[in-house]
């Protein structure tokens, strides 16, 4: 969320991603953790406070019911009549717990607290020195003033709400802080390949074009042998040099959309391929139907580009790779290695690779997924180890042309 | 066959009036303990059996609490244990020793104990 603001690093990795919700999470459950707490202390305190407000009131009213059972205790049982107020209700239990008489709403007492709250009433219990009438706890009973409860829920929702907002915004400023190595990090890769880029360009270029200038009917075998595997390297190189190109300069930049003619762009690429599927023999099998969609070309070709760079990287000697193209998708199939279940989602992530055998950064497949993000294409990946690997990437029924549709 | 009934008849009313007969004697022999054994003496003393009891009652509260208490203090008579004031002590002195057994003593107990029970008496 933070790092996307920034273009260049707005390729937050998914498993980066995933540690920065994890983080936000726990923070967010720990912050309502402790707000719960802070809440709980405040709940209580000012439970206390209004529990010892009532003591006071309550331990007069019972003194003068302790006189009133005296009184009674002496002149029983030519007086039996149990002493009343208006002001609370009460009862006598004796040192067995047992109950001598009661006049309390709620029976619900708790011998070991002096105080406490019973359903809508307040209990206070005294214990007696003389048990008058064999009384050794004496409840009294009140209503309880719910005042202080409203107030209390109150504050403790507003309190929360405006601390939960303030540790949001702490929340922020230290996922800025806790972030801010892995974007450095990303930044200084970014720069170094950006860099590296600008000096690929010029010598990449000298090569192929000196390699296709070069007469090869004059050549002995061996040196044409030598010649076909500086063409391969050149244009592994060059492929890579424009995906880097792609990575820096033009991801940034508008897109010049277009009718592209995908039967015509598999042909051309795979021809392109051709001599560098031909260095491990792998063979392309294509069945293209015509099909048209509204793209940016260069884009386009990075996908294409990628998706065959893949499928022969990743192949078997003597493998095969199988294009099938129609108006709504195309497939790419390779016969080669195949993917764990575990690495399928994490494939397009960028700077992840299969496996450190063959070359490469890892950010092939990150452009594809970009690519086909921005023009809300869907891809799919199967794949079974040892296998092989199929990807289908199914086009938008808006962006997809008719098919004498050419312009 | 009406002389049968009326013979019968005059056999059950003889039994049950015998049966009455014996729940009442056992009754009163109930009483008797309490009344044959506590009364005659307390009667010729100031304070009477209930004033003792509310004494009993302020001292120890519950039931099973007073019943021991009480059945202690009649088989161990002691100033000590006694709940009565130094001046009535100083007077009347501190009683005998029960000669009741134990299953009379408690039979005794729990009669005082009903017949002055405040619970059943406070309105």
């Amino acid at each position: 969320m933070l790092a996307l603001k920034n273009k260049d690093i707005n390729l937050l990795r998914s498993s980066e991603k995933s540690s920065l919700l994890r983080f936000l999470a726990l923070y967010t459950v720990l912050a309502t953790m402790i707000l719960l707490l802070l809440g709980i202390f405040y709940y209580k305190s000012q439970e206390e406070l209004m529990f010892s407000n009532e003591r006071i009131k309550l331990s007069s009213y019972a003194n003068e019911q302790v006189k009133e059972l005296k009184l009674l205790h002496h002149y029983f049982p030519s007086r039996t009549e149990y002493p009343r107020s208006y002001n609370f209700n009460s009862a006598i239990y004796d040192i067995e717990r047992v109950k001598i008489f009661s006049t309390l709403k709620n029976s619900d007492v708790n011998f070991d607290k002096e105080i406490y709250r019973s359903g809508d009433k307040i209990h206070f219990v005294k214990y007696l020195d003389d048990y008058y009438l064999g009384a050794k706890y004496l409840f009294l009973e009140i209503d309880e003033d719910k005042e202080w409860y409203s107030k209390t829920i109150t504050n403790i929702i507003i309190l929360g709400i405006l601390t939960l907002v303030i540790m949001a915004i702490f929340g922020l400023f230290f996922v800025h802080i806790l972030l801010r190595p892995m974007k450095n990090s990303i930044m200084l890769l970014d720069n170094f390949i950006k860099d590296t880029t600008h000096e690929l360009n010029t010598p990449i270029t000298a090569i192929l074009a000196n390699v296709e200038m070069m007469d090869t009917n004059v050549m002995v075998e061996k040196n044409k042998k030598k010649l076909h595997r500086i063409n391969i390297a050149a244009k592994t190189v060059s492929h890579l040099y424009q995906d880097l190109t792609f990575l820096t300069l033009n991801h940034n930049q508008q897109s010049k959309d277009e009718w592209i003619d995908l039967k015509k762009l598999f042909e051309d690429r795979v021809e392109y391929f051709t001599i560098l599927a031909g260095s491990k023999k792998v063979t392309f099998y294509l069945d293209l139907n015509y099909s048209a969609i509204y793209m940016d070309i260069i884009k386009m070709t990075r996908v294409i580009d990628n998706l065959i760079s893949n499928a022969i990287k990743y192949n078997k000697r003597l493998g095969a790779i199988t294009i099938i193209l129609r108006k709504e998708y195309f497939i790419v199939k390779d016969s080669g290695i195949g993917i764990e279940d575990s690495k399928v989602s994490a494939i397009f992530e960028r700077y992840s690779r299969f496996n450190n055998s063959e070359g490469g950064f890892g950010i092939g497949l990150n452009i594809v997924k970009s690519i086909i993000d921005e023009y809300g294409l869907k891809i799919s990946v199967e794949s079974v180890l040892g296998e092989g690997t199929d990807i289908r990437v199914e086009f938008l029924k808006a962006s997809i042309g008719n098919g004498d549709s050419n312009d | 066959m009406i002389k049968r009934i009326i013979v019968i008849s005059l056999m059950l009313s003889a039994l049950l009036y015998a049966e009455t007969k014996s729940e009442n004697i056992k009754e009163n022999k109930k009483e008797n303990i309490y009344e044959h054994n506590c009364i005659p003496c307390h009667r010729y003393l100031p304070s009477s059996l209930g004033d003792m009891y509310m004494r009993y009652l302020k001292t120890f509260s519950g039931e099973m609490t007073l019943k021991a208490a009480l059945k202690a203090f009649l088989k161990e008579p002691l100033e000590q244990t006694s709940v009565m004031s130094n001046l009535f002590i100083d007077r009347f002195s501190v009683k005998d020793k029960t000669l009741l057994n134990d299953k009379q003593l408690d039979e005794a107990i729990n009669i005082y104990w009903d017949l002055y029970n405040v619970r059943n008496k406070l309105k």
